[in-house]
């Protein structure tokens, strides 16, 4: 891999350059607390210390609404209304972000590529940024705390700049056109990066794998857990909202006022909600309450075949963003029949 | 197609809204309005394909004047929170208090003309076969469901909450950010939550997320856990949720009687 360094004072002009590949995203902070992914219009607008957005990456691939196609049911006939995407370039994206969007990569570009995502993500530069877990954080659990593809350029935190990897074709055609912006990693880097590295690993709140989880929430679908947190659930959302891998959208016709046209939109669902499971003839495959919480604990921990980890990246926004405090990570735990008190502290 | 919009007891903003429609013209184009009481007193409750109707039932009139609307109507569509929930004015309801006595603090002795009582919705005297909410309708909401009548089809409702869209919206969560009692998680969606995006918590005003899925009880203890009192929490909860046949029951399972 291709290693280079950028020096603090070289990392706006950097993103004023990167604005130059297309539009560019980025995390700013939008309330006393929360941080979110917006268009970058003064490049010192970008947070670099942020944790978390309170809409994940995945919007930029999948809007949130988005028209489909128009039709015409007089002639019959229906029309693409995708469009050009022009380039944008999403800066700033955690580790878990970056596993996220490749994890709805394994989903959408299958052997049937869905154009409307494929269309949005090939537009699309993805440079990273390193973090530092905060008390919900938990991606080391999942394996998903380091990336070593799905991005074109990776930033890690040195005490004066940026380590930068490099992890496309398309990340090294930035770095080569901007060279005055870069210099080589010294020995001094290096060692500020591994001291970074393992600050970061000491910093996780937990330690051990989550991989026989999926396992474990299949045997245990009688634990009194469920009962006991679905209670508090409001059926909100917020929890797959938030999550950068929840997927599930639902689809609309819209006809227009002229009893002619029409145009068929999609736009973000959630199993948190009542219509999700409910089909033709009026069976609902997750009646209750209940079910809806189960069904997010049992897709969030099923196995990704393509990538080897969970559909969940530990990224903690499910719990972060719950209105009614419901713990994913202790929840799980408890599932594992590992109480908090006893699991393995890394401090 | 013929269409008929009526209005009981309300402020008349959802045939406001009905009226100030961008496209209005292709509205007229498209059905015969046979009724529209907003805008001409001409015109009688005659047959028609669908009734739109807002207000509640607060008067013996209220009563009769729904009645006589839905014998006329092959489909009846209660629109706004009055029509579909009792609307504010179902305060008395909400606190328990008798109709004569609220009036007499009110006016004294003077006599009035008709009968007046505890607001209601509409569906506790007619079949209601459709639910077009808000506090008024959204104006994308109300053409979404002429159009889909105009075809000859049926409008998908909304069953879900208002942080699903203020999430969606990217607007920060006041509630879990600064403790506001937003009624966001039991209202139901179709604002794109436009007062939480103005900094301001969700009243509650399109009324709760349909199919017994507004969980009152769940919000209460998220609001409990933050330090709010039953009182306090009922009363808002009950501005536009005072005729939820679960509301009470909820809230005592969290708060105790």
């Amino acid at each position: 891999m291709r290693y280079l360094k950028i020096k603090s004072d070289k990392i706006h002009p950097f993103l004023e350059r990167l604005s130059t590949y297309g539009a560019l995203y980025g995390p700013v902070k939008i309330s006393e607390e929360f941080y979110d992914y917006r268009k970058i219009d003064d490049v010192k607008d970008v947070a670099f210390e942020y944790t978390r957005t309170v809409t994940p990456a995945k919007k930029y691939v999948i809007p949130t609404r988005q028209d489909m196609f128009e039709f015409d049911m007089d002639t019959n006939e229906y029309r693409e209304t995708i469009g050009e995407v022009e380039p944008f370039v999403l800066f700033g994206l955690h580790a878990c972000s970056i596993v996220g969007l490749r994890i709805l990569d394994g989903v959408y570009l299958d052997e049937y590529p869905d154009k409307y995502y494929k269309v949005r993500r090939d537009a699309g530069i993805i440079i990273g940024l390193s973090c530092l877990p905060d008390e919900y954080c938990f991606c080391n659990l999942r394996r998903t705390d380091f990336v070593d593809i799905g991005f074109d350029l990776f930033l890690h935190e040195l005490p004066d700049g940026y380590l930068v990897r490099v992890g496309s074709e398309q990340g090294h055609k930035i770095v080569d056109e901007n060279q005055d912006l870069f210099e080589d990693v010294n020995n001094q880097d290096i060692q500020n990066f591994k001291k970074f590295e393992r600050k970061r690993h000491e910093m996780f709140q937990y330690q051990g794998s989550f991989d026989n989880l999926r396992y474990m929430l299949e045997l245990t679908e009688d634990h009194p857990l469920w009962d006991r947190e679905s209670d508090k659930c409001l059926g909100c959302g917020n929890c797959t909202m938030t999550c950068p891998t929840c997927r599930c959208y639902d689809v609309q016709d819209i006809p227009d006022i002229d009893g002619v046209h029409g145009k068929r939109i999609r736009y973000w669902d959630s199993c948190q909600f009542r219509s999700h499971g409910l089909v033709a003839g009026g069976h609902n495959f997750r009646e209750t309450k209940k079910d809806r919480f189960i069904n997010r604990y049992v897709c969030k921990n099923a196995y990704f075949y393509p990538l080897g980890t969970a559909y969940c990246v530990g990224c903690g926004n499910c719990t972060h963003f719950c209105p009614a405090n419901i713990d994913f990570l202790k929840n799980l735990m408890e599932i594992r029949g590992i109480s908090e008190g006893v699991y393995e502290h890394s401090r | 197609m013929k269409i008929g919009i009526h209005g009981l007891t309300s402020c008349y903003g959802c045939q406001l809204s009905m009226a100030i429609v961008r496209r209005l013209l292709d509205v007229v184009d498209k059905f015969e309005v046979e009724y529209f009481y907003m805008l001409s007193s001409k015109g009688d409750i005659a047959d028609v394909d669908v009734a739109f109707v807002e207000g509640s039932v607060s008067t013996d009139m209220d009563e009769e004047e729904v009645k006589k609307i839905r014998e006329h109507a092959k489909v009846l569509v209660a629109v706004g929170s009055c029509a579909i929930h009792g609307g504010v004015q179902s305060i008395l309801h909400n606190e328990g208090i008798d109709y004569d006595q609220a009036f007499a603090t009110v006016y004294g002795d003077r006599p009035i003309h008709y009968r007046g009582r505890v607001a209601e919705p509409i569906d506790k005297y007619v079949q209601v076969d459709y639910r077009l909410p808000g506090c008024p309708p959204e104006e994308e909401e109300i053409m979404y469901y002429l159009s889909t009548f105009a075809i000859g089809s049926w409008p998908e409702e909304k069953d879900y909450p208002v942080c699903a869209e203020c999430r969606r919206a990217g607007n920060p969560c006041i509630l879990i950010e600064r403790n506001e009692p937003c009624l966001g998680p039991v209202t139901v969606a179709g604002c794109d939550a436009r007062c939480i995006k103005y900094d301001i918590p969700c009243i509650g005003c399109r009324g709760a997320v349909p199919h017994d899925t507004a969980w009152f009880d769940s919000l209460a203890k998220t609001f409990k856990d933050r330090g709010m009192d039953k009182e306090y929490v009922r009363k808002r909860m009950a501005i536009f949720s005072a005729h939820h046949g679960k509301l009470d029951e909820m809230l005592d399972a969290i708060y105790g009687d």
